[in-house]
């Protein structure tokens, strides 16, 4: 799939890119308001990620223009301002989502993911996980159809390690994803063990749990 | 005490003195004037009798007789002329007893000797001593009711005219320090007066609240501004810490050193996120349209947190009977506030520990939420600061408030809600909200 990263900070629009390409998505990079505008015009993108801080122009009147030219696009706002505002008019215009930085670009990842199940309907199937697998639009897990009882939190730090499978996500990244920024406390990634804990006690009573890894020092992964 | 008073108090006193001085020597007084005004009287009379004698002679008072002597009829003045030796010689005024129709009575006597035809006589010119001090009590009451209405009179004038030149300073407080809310948003104009001192005051008042306004101001700006230009290069370490940590065929050791600096960068994060929260909840950034039932809420942050209560096994026993609706409220900010709170009890407590959230209506008007926790508690010294931006507990854990309180602080002052901590250390807090209808 095709992106377009409108971000006057080159560093970051890089290293958004990098990450994107390694997920297998087309990255296109633009740092000006004027040379988004251009793009836009010129080529058509699956998703476009708008800075509304823009230095020649705000990245909102890229949303308004962007519409018009790429309807089927999907569109997410980065932005450092947070402003209420801005979030609201940014959705009113027809954004698909709102990330504020900084933000994880595995939640950044993982929120495309959702707009392309939701937006490009792609098809959704049961995601296999060792001997049990996932109903990720029915918040299910199933042993043999028979449903596992996981609470919400569990189920979504199982889904979000299943959705970056293979890869080790720190425990920053998987705290941030389950509580939130409203999670001020910087010891809350510590939970994540117990969760963990409580993940594998529940499914352990079914079947093995080997694919769940702990690297020590780092974090958790999938391994499939 | 009010300067009014103070005012009110200091010249009815002065006054009251002076009545009681006044009291003490109007006695003396009044009976000095009576006999300075007999003494007075006395030689009056003298001086007449000798011009009397002067011009008709000393037989026209004697009549042929050897003496002379006349009274008024109750005895109060006589007057005497006798043959007396010829080296007497008197000129005075003293008092004296005198034998009258057999009534032994006290005078005030003139006695003056002088020459006629060769023979000495004493003139002597008398009037009682009661009749000299008759009319002292009258006059000493007269003097003394006149003397308390003039002190009322001047007592009010005194204060009618304190009162309208301590107006202004009376609206100056009322104006600019009483029940004032700080930031102080609305400007005033001056407060009129014509005493330069108040009109100094005013504007020195003035002048201070639009300092401390502007310095709120830029201290609002810079935490806005510093917090949300870090976000920038948060984002672009974060980023780059990421990519890293997802090359392929990383080394072990390497992953944990990037580790430990995203754990140090999501230190920093949470620091500038609060911050920015917190002026914008300060600036007031965020809508405040919602409805919300806290037994919901807090339902919801519990349920958020339960891997904490569980970690620690702190019961948590939620006692909300009331199914309150609030309205006119910003949900997110209420679920920070809340959040905060609950996770504060939980992260202070002891393992087992409990929680107790209950609440209660007070009147019609006041609705109240407390959350009482087991916990170690905040020393009595601590208590005042925990509000403050990145104090510490003093614990030799060194776990500090960090910035969550100043968030609860700053939602409460947002949506003005009554906050009050109590605690004992080493037995738990508690936290009283109260929402205004």
């Amino acid at each position: 799939m095709k992106v377009l990263i409108v971000e006057d900070e080159k560093t970051l629009a890089y290293e958004i890119g990098e990450f994107l390409k390694k997920a297998f998505y087309v990255c296109d990079l633009a740092h000006t308001y004027q040379e988004g505008a251009e793009k836009i015009a010129l080529n058509k993108y699956d998703f476009i990620l708008i800075d509304l801080g823009l230095p020649d122009g705000d990245g909102l009147d890229i949303l308004r223009k962007a519409k018009k030219y790429n309807e089927e696009a999907a569109y997410i706002i980065l932005t450092a301002r947070g402003n209420l505002d801005d979030r609201i008019t940014g959705l009113d215009l027809g954004a698909d989502d709102y990330l504020s930085k900084p933000f994880y670009l595995l939640e950044l990842q993982s929120r495309m993911h959702a707009i392309a199940r939701r937006k490009f309907k792609l098809q959704d199937e049961l995601l296999p996980l060792g001997a049990f697998r996932i109903d990720l639009p029915k918040r299910l897990i199933l042993f043999d159809n028979t449903p596992i009882d996981l609470s919400r939190k569990e189920f979504d730090l199982l889904s979000y390690l299943l959705l970056h499978k293979n890869r080790v996500l720190t425990r920053m990244q998987l705290s941030e994803h389950i509580w939130g920024s409203y999670a001020i406390d910087e010891n809350d990634s510590n939970y994540i063990d117990a969760h963990i804990k409580n993940i594998r006690k529940k499914l352990g009573v079914w079947a093995n749990t080997e694919w769940l890894e702990t690297v020590r020092g780092v974090g958790y992964r999938i391994k499939l | 005490m009010k300067l009014s008073n103070k005012l009110l108090l200091f010249t009815s006193c002065s006054k009251l003195i002076i009545v009681i001085i006044f009291i003490l020597i109007l006695p003396l007084l009044v009976q000095h004037i009576a006999s300075q005004y007999t003494n007075y009287i006395l030689e009056q009379q003298k001086r007449k009798v000798l011009i009397d004698l002067k011009r008709n002679g000393l037989n026209y008072y004697l009549q042929g007789d050897t003496e002379y002597g006349s009274y008024t009829m109750l005895k109060e003045e006589y007057i005497a002329i006798e043959p007396t030796s010829a080296d007497l010689h008197l000129d005075n005024i003293k008092e004296s007893k005198r034998i009258v129709e057999n009534d032994t009575l006290n005078y005030r006597i003139l006695s003056f000797t002088f020459q006629d035809k060769g023979q000495a006589y004493l003139l002597e010119i008398g009037k009682t001593v009661n009749s000299i001090n008759q009319y002292n009590k009258p006059l000493q009451r007269f003097t003394l009711y006149t003397l308390i209405v003039l002190i009322a009179l001047t007592l009010i004038i005194d204060l009618t005219f304190l009162r309208l030149v301590i107006q202004p300073l009376r609206k100056i407080i009322r104006m600019r320090l009483f029940n004032r809310k700080f930031p102080f948003k609305d400007q005033q104009p001056l407060i009129k007066t014509s005493t330069s001192d108040f009109r100094y005051l005013d504007e020195s008042l003035l002048i201070l609240m639009n300092q401390v306004n502007e310095a709120f101001e830029k201290e609002k700006e810079f935490t806005a501004n510093a917090s949300h230009e870090l976000m920038t290069p948060i984002s672009i370490l974060q980023s780059k810490m990421e990519n890293l940590l997802s090359e392929d065929e990383l080394d072990e050791a390497l992953a944990r050193h990037i580790v430990e600096m995203m754990k140090t960068l999501t230190r920093l994060k949470k620091i500038s996120g609060s911050l920015l929260l917190i002026s914008r909840i300060d600036n007031e950034q965020f809508a405040k349209s919602d409805v919300v039932y806290p037994k919901d809420l807090i339902q919801d942050v519990i349920e958020e947190l339960a891997i904490k209560l569980e970690e620690k096994q702190i019961e948590s026993i939620s006692k909300l009977t009331i199914n309150k609706r609030l309205t006119n409220v910003n949900k997110d900010l209420l679920f920070h506030l809340f959040y905060n709170l609950i996770n504060n009890a939980i992260k202070f407590n002891v393992d087992r520990g409990q929680i107790v959230i209950q609440d209660a209506m007070l009147n019609t008007d006041y609705y109240e939420i407390i959350i009482q926790d087991t916990g170690i508690g905040i020393d009595e010294k601590q208590l005042p600061l925990i509000f403050d931006r990145f104090k510490k507990s003093g614990n030799a854990d060194n776990m500090g408030y960090g910035l969550g309180l100043t968030i609860v602080k700053s939602i409460c002052n947002y949506h003005h809600i009554q906050l009050h901590v109590q605690s004992i250390k080493g037995r738990g807090s508690t936290f009283k909200l109260l929402f205004f209808n």
